[in-house]
């Protein structure tokens, strides 16, 4: 599976945004839409897409999406 | 959208941010304030959606993240500035930071549980005063955690009996313009380690996880229907697989499954029982089924396994016609209007007719199996109502006396001779402490009969009730058959010479039985003796509201401009009046 490209998917479901494309760098201040509360909606869609479970404190230190995908990718190693 | 499944939140969580967008606030919309001690964001954004989507436009203000004690407190603040007609508070577990020391007797328990009510009670008074607004006060959910494990139940200082002492006592000193919400119980029903989502807490200080959104949202939805008068009130049966098993036509009214000791008997007798419930706290029963119809009521005359009877039904159609036009006819036969029908039948087909061709009426997802369907029927909450009085615990017998009513109607040639041998009495009263919920309820409920469809909250009741210039009167009625009690509420205001009928509503359950001329007779008394010498009236044109269309030409008022009629108080009236002064 191509984590990117499905966490693509994801965040243009999540912020209902078609147009939405993702890079390494991107954070909150990059998204309109994505505030704590939208946060929490996110995580809980790359969940259940995924099949993974995060812990409150891998949540915390999440810095940028690439690290979001780097976590993804170790757990679903 | 079903809130109940968790597959359709994030859909119906897009939705709800999509309309927060285009969203622009009318003059007309119902103001609701929102107040929390979580993140209330997603909450509201929800809320106003599925409010929407039930046909109410909703202004929702939105206070900041623990700010309850902040907005209420403070005169200043954007809340009083906003004026809502509703507030909604949500507590959360974690504003109890006070608790019983271990060791402690029942009396501290108590006095320290009142303590923590006054709190709220202070809340509650200060937002009557201020904004004479309707409160929906969620409880407090409580956690899984328990230090004492089984013993918490087995000792008054144990943290599981203070937070149900203090539940407790929010119902117990609730006011008129309170209702609790059991955010306990749905937590309850959804299961509270799916309910509580700890992480998500501490990050973001979410009240519950994300997929009972729409659950915790609904449960208000519902709650604020009913405060804005689009209530429930009648449900309508199926017969064949959905009150008893099988099909009476073929197995006839012995054969139906109806057995206490078969399983699937059991199941209908459960759903029977159920409804008898539903039936006793006022909502009227229909049946509209696919049969003959002196077969279809042959189980309810022969069959003691029934705990349905006859007289339990207010209106009973058996026939072989379409039940969308069948259930218009119920309408109208029950005087209600066709949204304040639910639907309840076992055949998909039917039920996708029903929802088609007459969408107001809220029908039912019946499950397949007979075991689920009370419970199906109650998660749909489809009874909501502002308050429950004892004009409901009659109401159905009423409904049922009707059919005597009619029969007698019908051996009069003469209608008049008719309406003289129904022994009516009445009385007109000023309202008082306890008809004053009946009055708010009534006012809130009718739609059909009712001028100007003004809606009054129990504190602004109240409110008039001190008030000089205004008066507030109740009609009772009673016949040889039942007793109403109040079924129609009159507001009168005196300006100078003139006094204004500000409201002017009727229960449908009376028309034309010249309870409108007795009525008339009475404001005319109490006009004059407030020192007015014309009576004024408005008609405000609704969707429901035509039948009162011409209700002030038809008493002899004249028109004085558009919708608005007047009459002088110096003529007699003297039209012949059925009811007798109760006294």
């Amino acid at each position: 599976m191509n984590v990117k490209e499905t966490l693509t998917e994801v965040f243009q479901d999540v912020f209902d945004d078609d147009e939405l494309e993702l890079f390494d760098e991107m954070t909150a201040e990059d998204v309109e839409d994505w505030t704590s509360l939208t946060h929490i909606q996110l995580i809980v869609a790359v969940e259940k897409k995924f099949g993974v479970k995060f812990t409150t404190v891998e949540v915390m230190k999440l810095k940028n999406v690439g690290e979001f995908i780097a976590l993804i990718e170790k757990k679903l190693a | 959208m079903n809130v109940w499944n968790i597959e359709e939140i994030p859909q119906l969580l897009k939705l709800a941010r999509r309309y927060a967008k285009s969203y622009v606030a009318g003059e007309k919309d119902v103001r609701i304030a929102v107040l929390g001690s979580y993140s209330i964001q997603h909450f509201v954004s929800v809320l106003r959606f599925l409010l929407h989507e039930e046909g109410i436009d909703a202004n929702i203000y939105e206070g900041e993240y623990d700010g309850i004690l902040m907005d209420v407190l403070n005169d200043d603040s954007d809340l009083y500035e906003f004026k809502p007609s509703m507030v909604i508070l949500l507590p959360s577990i974690k504003d109890i930071k006070e608790f019983p020391v271990l060791g402690s007797d029942a009396d501290a328990v108590e006095q320290l549980a009142d303590k923590q009510v006054q709190l709220y009670q202070g809340i509650w008074s200060k937002l009557e005063t201020s904004l004479g607004c309707q409160i929906l006060q969620a409880n407090f959910v409580l956690p899984i955690e328990r230090a004492l494990g089984n013993l918490e139940s087995n000792y008054e200082y144990s943290r599981s009996y203070y937070y149900k002492r203090i539940n407790a006592k929010l119902e117990q000193k609730r006011g008129g313009n309170v209702t609790i919400m059991d955010m306990d119980y749905w937590a309850g029903v959804v299961g509270k380690i799916n309910w509580f989502d700890n992480s998500s807490y501490y990050l973001s200080k979410t009240g519950f996880r994300m997929d009972y959104i729409g659950v915790a949202a609904e449960v208000f939805v519902k709650q604020i229907l009913a405060l804005t008068g689009k209530v429930k009130k009648c449900l309508v049966l199926d017969l064949d697989n959905t009150l008893w098993g099988g099909v009476v036509g073929d197995d006839g009214c012995m054969g139906i499954q109806l057995d206490p000791n078969n399983a699937i008997g059991e199941s209908y007798r459960a759903f029977q029982q159920y409804v008898l419930q539903l039936k006793e706290r006022g909502v009227i029963l229909a049946v509209c089924s696919k049969n003959e119809e002196d077969i279809a009521k042959e189980p309810f005359e022969k069959n003691d396994k029934m705990i349905l009877k006859l007289d339990d039904i207010s209106c009973f159609i058996a026939n072989w016609e379409d039940k969308a036009g069948n259930i218009r006819t119920i309408a109208s036969k029950l005087n209600i209007g066709v949204d304040s029908l639910v639907f309840f039948d076992d055949n998909p087909a039917e039920r996708e007719i029903v929802k088609k061709f007459v969408p107001e009426v809220l029908v039912v997802d019946v499950p397949e199996d007979p075991a689920d369907y009370v419970q199906a029927l109650s998660l749909c909450m489809p009874f909501e109502w502002g308050q429950l009085t004892g004009e409901d615990f009659k109401r159905t017998q009423s409904y049922l006396q009707n059919s005597k009513r009619q029969e007698l109607e019908s051996s009069f040639v003469n209608y008049d001779e008719y309406l003289q041998a129904l022994d009516m009495v009445g009385s007109v009263d000023e309202i008082d402490e306890y008809s004053k919920e009946r009055f708010a309820q009534l006012i809130n409920k009718s739609n059909q009969f009712n001028l100007r469809t003004i809606r009054y909250t129990e504190a602004s009741i109240e409110q008039m009730m001190q008030e000089e210039n205004t008066k507030l009167l109740a009609v009772s009625l009673k016949d040889k058959f039942s007793d109403y009690g109040i079924i129609s509420c009159i507001i009168l205001r005196k300006d100078g010479e003139e006094c204004f009928a500000d409201t002017w509503v009727m229960s449908c359950r009376v028309l034309k039985r010249g309870v409108e001329e007795f009525a008339f007779s009475h404001v005319c008394d109490a006009a004059r003796s407030m020192g007015c010498s014309k009576l004024v009236g408005e008609y405000i044109p609704t969707a429901k509201n035509r039948m009162v269309k011409d209700f002030y030409p038809g008493l002899g008022f004249e028109e004085i401009a558009e919708n608005k009629y007047g009459y002088d108080l110096t003529k007699e009236y003297n039209k012949k009046i059925w009811i007798k002064e109760i006294n």
